[in-house]
This record gives C-alpha cells, structure tokens and sequence, in this order.
C-alpha cells in the first residue's frame, strides 16, 4: 500500500466514523493535488514523505477535524464529577466494610471469605461506572446548572454573603456517607437488622423496623438527596431550610413509628414503662434478652428522637431569625 | 532566551489576530466555486497564509453551519469537492463585513493615538 493510503488509514483511525470516508476523501483529493503540482506525477516515496510530514502527525489531523471535544467528561461538569464519585465510592468502600464487619459480629462465616473481599473490590468499578455513566447522560444533554448562562441574569439576586449560610462540605459529605452506609445495609441485609443472645447465638429479626422498611428508606433517601443538593449549591437558602425541615419532620415521624411500635412491642410482651426488665424479669432467658434487645434499639431511637427534633427546633429557629432580618433591611 | 520568548508572544499573539478574520477571508474568497487546494492558492496569492489542517476543518465548518454549500466533481484526474458561498453565507458576510471595517476603524484610531 503506498505512503498516501497508509497515511490516510491512519487519520480515519481517529475520525468519527460519520463523516470519515468525506474527510479523507477530500484529504485525498488534497494531497495528490499537491503532489502532482510539486512533482508533476513523478514523486519519489521520500517527496511523499515529506509532503506527509509538512501536513501533520495523523492524531493531529484527525483532532483538527473533532472539534476539540475528545472527552466524555467536560470541565464545567468535572468538579461536580469528581465529588459525587469520591462521595460514592467512600459510601460504597464504607458501605461494604461495616456489612463485612457485622456479618462477622452476627457469625456469618461467609461475610469474611473471599467472596466478600472480592465483592469489595469488583464494587469499586461498578460504583463508578455507574457514575460515569450518569455524567456522560448530563454532558449529552447538555445539563450544566452551575455555569450555564441565564436569560436576564440580575446581580441583585446575588445572595447576601452571611457566614452562617455557608455549607460545610464535612457535614453534608459525613451525612451523605452514613445515610448510604444505612441504606448499604438495610439492601445488604433485608429483614436481618436485630439482635443476638450472644456471639453465634441465635438471631432475633427486630419485627418493628421490618414493618416499617419503607419508611425507613424513604426518610434515608430524602436525607441523602438535600445533602448532595446542599453540596452541589454550597450555600443555604431559605429554600433548602425549608427542606430541611422537612426532611428532618419526615424523619421524626418515622422516628416516633419505631419507637411507638417498639413500645406496643413490649408492652404486648408484659413489659412497660422506661426499662421495665430491669425491674421484671421474666423465666425464659432467650425472651428476657430478646426483650432487652428491644429495649436498647427503643433507647436508640428515643436518642434519635431528641436529636432530630432539637436540630429540627435549631433550623426552625434559623429559619424565622433570617426571615425577620429580611424584614428589618430597609428597602427590602 | 527572552527574545525568543518574546517571538513567540508575539507569534501566538498575531496569530490569534489573524484566526478571526480567517472565516471572512474565506467567505470573501468562495464567491464561485471553488476547491480547497485552489482555495489555498488563491488565499496566499492574495496574501493570506492558510495550512491544509486549518482550511479544510473550518470548510466543514462553515459548511455545517448553513454559511457554504459543497458538492463532489468528477472531472479530470480525480474527484473535488468544491464549496462555494450560501445565501444565507452572503448575509453573514455583509454583517460580519461591517463588524470588521467598524472594529479597524476603532483600532485605526487608537494606534494613531498613540502614534501622536
């Protein structure tokens, strides 16, 4: 094959192959037109090679005809790339340690061999190529909220710089982490979230959160999405209170459902009161401790409980105090 | 050493001068038809240098954006693509032509500025 034709191979290697066959039909074209006029016809291999070197490494050529768009990932939408997949994968690499480790408390033999290590690892692509994938979907579609320009763009609707409405990417990375390591479990482990006599003892199922699975992941979820919402604006806004409010509601009500089951629970075992087995023990050892498993997850949830709800009061409070400095500014 | 850097600067900076005006250049020139390695030549006759791996990616370009119209000819030894202007190319250039003798007006008038 001459020079010409392993030249012209070698740059439609590169080019997409829409319009190939027209661009290296005309580079052609091109070069035999040069050749004939600086040579009329009698080219040596050493003047083709020349030309060849005049008109340009082949990656070159074939780049000068991409338009410059040889990537997947564009730098207006890599930064955001870049934290969501280190997000992912701490929640993935997480996820998947604690489901280890617990799988050893509870005395599951084949939560330590190897396949739980070698699902540790094939986890570790999958999690971002799916990543990827999502990206490469918001990059064809153009979708780039941060730096797109918007029609009428005001400065006046700048928001007003207050300390206190900055982000702190540590709060809502460790809130996204925990929340996915949550859910990493509840998908790991369905219907196994309990308690046990002792270690390779017999297994309780905790039948309260098993009734209310659905809940529990919702609330999860909807924490999750205002976390990475709140990571990807970097400031608050009354909007995003506001759903954090609510977020914060829906977990109090599915806080006080656990609880409250938790307490049918043992009252329908002859238990009440705050720690009624510390005061009434009954005859079989294997339900007292069940009992006490109870108890402790209520005592978790009652935790929880108190939490929320004061960090609920606190953004609450945020919330008015902002809404009054509003007022007070004058010309608002 | 740094008068070589200051070739360069002064490289990259004309050339960055001329990459705007190159599609004008272009647009100007296709008037008739015509094909890329005749374009090239008419280009540098009339004093505008142009390599291959610029002319013909910025063709397809121009050609992509409504502003040139090609067709392949058969005639002679081997197939041409020519390009030739479009309608809707004509009224680019008229804008464009304005834009280009309004902004050499303005810097006309501040290099005689300085040259005072």
């Amino acid at each position: 094959m001459n020079l010409v034709e392993r030249y012209l191979h070698a740059v439609g290697r590169r080019l997409p192959a829409k319009n190939r066959a027209d661009i290296l039909a005309e580079l052609r074209s091109h070069l035999n037109d040069t050749l004939e006029e600086r040579f009329g016809g009698q080219a040596s291999e050493e003047d083709v090679a020349e030309l060849l070197k005049e008109t340009g490494e082949p990656t070159k050529v074939a780049a000068s005809y991409t338009g410059g768009r040889q990537y997947l990932i564009g730098p207006e939408l890599y930064p955001v790339f870049r934290m969501v997949a280190l997000i992912v994968l701490a929640a993935t690499i997480g996820g998947q340690l604690v489901a280890i480790a617990v799988g050893l408390l509870a005395g599951e033999a084949h939560a330590a061999g190897w396949n739980a290590w070698a699902g540790l690892v094939n986890s570790i692509p999958a999690a971002l190529g799916s990543v990827v994938i999502v990206f490469l979907i918001l990059q064809h579609f153009g979708v780039n909220p941060d730096l797109k320009e918007k029609e009428a763009w005001d400065p006046k609707t700048l928001p007003a710089f207050e300390e206190d409405e900055k982000v702190k990417p540590s709060e809502q990375i460790v809130g996204i982490v925990f929340g996915s390591i949550f859910l990493g479990l509840l998908a790991a482990f369905p219907g196994k979230i309990g308690f046990i006599t002792f270690p390779g003892g017999a297994f309780y199922p905790d039948p309260v959160i098993a009734q209310y699975m659905g809940w529990i992941i919702l609330a999860l979820l909807a924490g999750i999405g205002l976390n990475v919402y709140l990571l990807w604006q970097g400031r608050w806004t009354t909007g995003s209170r506001v759903a954090q409010v609510a977020v914060n509601l829906l977990s109090i009500g599915v806080l006080v459902l656990l609880y409250q089951g938790h307490t049918a629970w043992l009252a329908a075992h002859g238990s009440s009161g705050l720690f009624p087995s510390l005061v009434k023990f009954g005859e079989d050892i294997a339900e007292n401790i069940q009992v006490l498993g109870m108890e402790s997850f209520r005592l978790a949830f009652g935790i929880a409980l108190v939490v929320t709800v004061v960090d609920t009061v606190v953004e609450l409070v945020k919330l008015v105090r902002k809404s009054l400095r509003k007022e007070s500014v004058p010309g608002n | 050493m740094k008068t070589q850097n200051q070739n360069e600067q002064l490289d990259n900076l004309s050339q960055e001068l001329r990459r705007g005006a190159l599609p004008l250049a272009v647009l100007c020139m296709l008037q008739e038809n015509k094909y890329g390695y005749a374009l090239i030549g008419d280009l540098t006759a009339a004093g505008v240098e142009m390599d291959q791996g610029t002319l013909y990616p910025m063709l397809r370009r121009l050609e992509s954006q409504g502003l040139l119209q090609s067709s392949w000819v058969v005639d002679g030894a081997r197939p041409r693509r020519y390009y030739v202007i479009s309608p809707q190319g004509r009224e680019v250039l008229a804008s464009l032509s304005g834009e280009w003798q309004k902004l050499s007006r303005v810097v006309q008038s501040l290099l005689e500025q300085i040259e005072k």
